[in-house]
Order: structure tokens, then C-alpha cells, then sequence
């Protein structure tokens, strides 16, 4: 499973509260080979304690920040361990492992350095028609502010090269940080692409996911990160 | 007489505080001296409110004042949630260098307490990682990479 130009490859898996999903999503994610780490998200549940014999490393923040800001911890973190490729997974269930080959694929084939997983360009499993709208209008937004031509803006599964993630300066620690990270992504003027990845939707996955207001919190928080600039 | 008595102490702690504030905020300072002098005018002389009122075309000396205030307090607002920010911002880079100098790697349970290394965290330096596994490549190996 390990993509040859890679000679080290870190899976970030940002988690809060996720004991009931997170001991299966590792376990997958070690079977196929990666190097995973577990940002807990300061958990009130034994997340931690789940993660901490199966992931390669657990890293825990003491107060909860954000999934925003555990992504950024864990770049940082695979960064300092000297990852030449990173990719970001959700620890709900919601993605498959065996879709990670093909993102770091495309990261070679494109000579890219990012490699946006998108539940559009195949058709994905259950997926509740309001869902289905409110992440058409954030495609739409992303599509205005940052002029990315991208079919899912809100999907978790992403790989990066190291030069990429470098480039990355994330600041938003709550949900607004997937706009802003495609906002970094057109920023930094590198190559991207979208890759066609299965969303799996499961009761479970769909509660932890964003809710319609969720999506005004979004536009709230990056229109505050406008101004704070 | 009671209330301009009143107002005029509460103005005269907020000159107080303002020219405490001088060497931190010199723009926080004038703005609050100009905003407490006026106060002091109308306060004394309310008449003149009214005056100013009908030549901006608001009518009332209270109404301008209230106007007046309400913008002051949006001003306020906007500074602190700025505040309020890059006070989040600070505790998540805390956080987040306690939990890097922190991590576990259960194969081999490399532990960190370096105090100098977590201030050269809250600094954005980067230094040699801290846990590396046996089958991870050197540093040396991923320089290039990271140009």
C-alpha cells in the first residue's frame, strides 16, 4: 500500500470524543501500512486511552480547540517527524483507507502538491438531500472567494506533499478551517487536484458532521478572520 | 447639579485611566480624552448639545448624545472580539506546543520535557524531531525536501 515516492507518510486523524469509531479507523489505517497520528482534541470520553497502544503517536491538546486547529497539530507534528506526505482523515468512519493510495498517486502523476479527496466525482452512499445542498452552497462560496475549480470544498480526506503543507499557514481553529485551508491552497499558487474518494454515511458519522448551522457559524468565523486580517 | 457632580467625577476617573494608558495605547488615549473633555462640555453646558444636534439635523441634544454613544460602543465591541482573538490565537499555539512537547509514540514511549525546546515551539522554530522512529528517515535524508 505504501506509494514508493513517499518514503514517509503520515496519516493525521484529528479526534474528539470519537471512542466509539476511532480503535476500527486505526486499525484500518495500520493495517494498510501508514504511520498515523491521533490528535485528541481534548476528549472527555477515553479516546486517548483507546488510540494511544494502536496509533503510531497520539498527540493531545489539554483543552479543546477545535478540528481546525487538531489538523494544524498534526501536520506540524508529521512535519517534525519528517513526513514527505500527510494526509488528513476524519475518525468518524466516514472515509476508507484503501482511497489514500490513489490521492498520493495523484500527488506523483500531477506532480501536485495537494490532493483533495471529493465525494462528487463518484457517487457517494446516503447521502441526505439537505446535505447535499448545503455543500453544494459551500462549493459555490469557495468557487467565488478563492477561485478554486473544486466539486467538494467540506471533504476531510486530503493528502499533501511536505512542501505543501509547509506552505500552509492555518489559523482558523473551529469548522471554518476546510475554507480556509482551500484559501491557502489558492494562495500559495501550488498545484492541487481532486480525486475521487467513497464517503461512507452512517448514522454515526452523520451526527458528529456540521448541521445547517453550522454553515452560518462557518461564514461567521471566516468573515471574522477577514476583518482580523 | 447632583447628576453633572457625578458625571463629571466618572469622566474625570475615565481622563484618569486614559493617561494611564498613554505609553501602551496612544491612540486608545487621545481618543478617550477628546470623547471625556466633550463629555465634560455637555454635561456643564447641555444646551450646546441640542445646538450641535440641530446643525448635524438630529434634533435632540440626548438623541445625539445616545447616537454618539451607541458608535462609541461598537467601536468598543469590534476592539475587544480583535482582543478576544489574538488572545484564542495565543492559547492555541500554548496548547498546541504542550501537546507537541507532550506526544506519546507508543513503540517507544519517548517522553519531552525540555523547557528550552518548548519555548523554541511558542517561537515557530523547528529543531530536530523529538520522536523519530527506527524505520523513519534522518534528517539529512529529508532537507531537500523541505526547500
Amino acid at each position: 500500500m505504501r506509494n514508493d515516492p513517499f518514503s514517509s507518510i503520515w496519516v493525521v486523524c484529528p479526534a474528539y470524543n470519537e471512542s466509539s469509531a476511532i480503535v476500527s479507523v486505526i486499525t484500518r489505517l495500520r493495517q494498510a501500512g501508514y504511520d498515523v497520528v491521533v490528535v485528541d482534541d481534548g476528549s472527555a470520553d477515553d479516546t486517548r486511552q483507546l488510540a494511544s497502544p494502536l496509533a503510531t503517536a497520539v498527540v493531545s491538546h489539554p483543552i479543546n480547540l477545535g478540528q481546525g486547529a487538531a489538523l494544524k497539530t498534526g501536520i506540524d507534528f508529521a512535519l517534525e517527524q519528517g513526513a514527505d506526505a500527510i494526509v488528513t482523515f476524519d475518525t468518524d468512519g466516514q472515509h476508507r483507507a484503501s482511497d489514500i493510495p490513489r490521492l498520493l498517486d495523484a500527488l506523483v502523476r500531477n506532480e501536485a502538491d495537494f490532493a483533495l479527496g471529493s465525494r462528487f466525482l463518484s457517487e457517494p452512499l446516503n447521502m441526505p438531500r439537505m446535505r447535499r445542498i448545503l455543500l453544494w452552497g459551500a462549493t459555490l462560496f469557495t468557487v467565488v472567494t478563492t477561485g478554486l475549480r473544486l466539486t467538494d470544498t467540506h471533504n476531510g480526506l486530503r493528502a499533501m506533499t511536505r512542501r505543501g503543507a509547509q506552505a500552509l499557514r492555518l489559523r482558523q481553529n473551529r469548522m471554518a478551517h476546510a475554507s480556509e485551508l482551500l484559501a491557502e491552497i489558492a494562495r500559495s499558487r501550488l498545484r492541487y487536484v481532486e480525486v475521487p474518494v467513497t464517503i461512507d454515511y452512517t448514522a454515526y458519522s452523520l451526527a458528529k458532521g456540521q448541521r445547517t448551522g453550522d454553515f452560518v457559524m462557518i461564514l461567521l468565523d471566516l468573515l471574522a478572520g477577514k476583518l482580523y486580517r | 447639579m447632583i447628576a453633572q457632580i457625578v458625571l463629571s467625577f466618572l469622566l474625570g476617573v475615565v481622563l484618569l485611566y486614559a493617561w494611564a494608558q498613554y505609553r501602551r495605547s496612544p491612540i486608545v488615549t487621545i481618543l478617550s480624552c477628546v470623547v471625556s473633555l466633550a463629555g465634560f462640555y455637555f454635561v456643564w453646558l447641555p444646551s450646546h448639545a441640542t445646538r450641535v444636534a440641530e446643525f448635524v439635523g438630529i434634533g435632540r441634544g440626548a438623541d445625539l448624545i445616545l447616537y454618539v454613544w451607541a458608535c462609541i460602543s461598537l467601536v468598543v465591541l469590534l476592539n475587544l472580539h480583535l482582543k478576544l482573538r489574538s488572545q484564542q490565537e495565543l492559547l492555541t499555539q500554548l496548547a498546541r506546543s504542550i501537546a507537541l512537547a507532550n506526544a506519546t509514540l507508543p513503540e517507544d514511549d519517548a517522553r519531552s520535557t525540555d523547557a528550552s525546546r518548548m519555548s523554541s515551539l511558542m517561537e515557530g522554530q523547528t529543531s530536530q524531531p523529538r520522536y523519530r522512529r527506527a524505520d523513519a528517515p534522518t534528517p539529512g535524508q529529508t532537507a531537500d525536501q523541505s526547500a
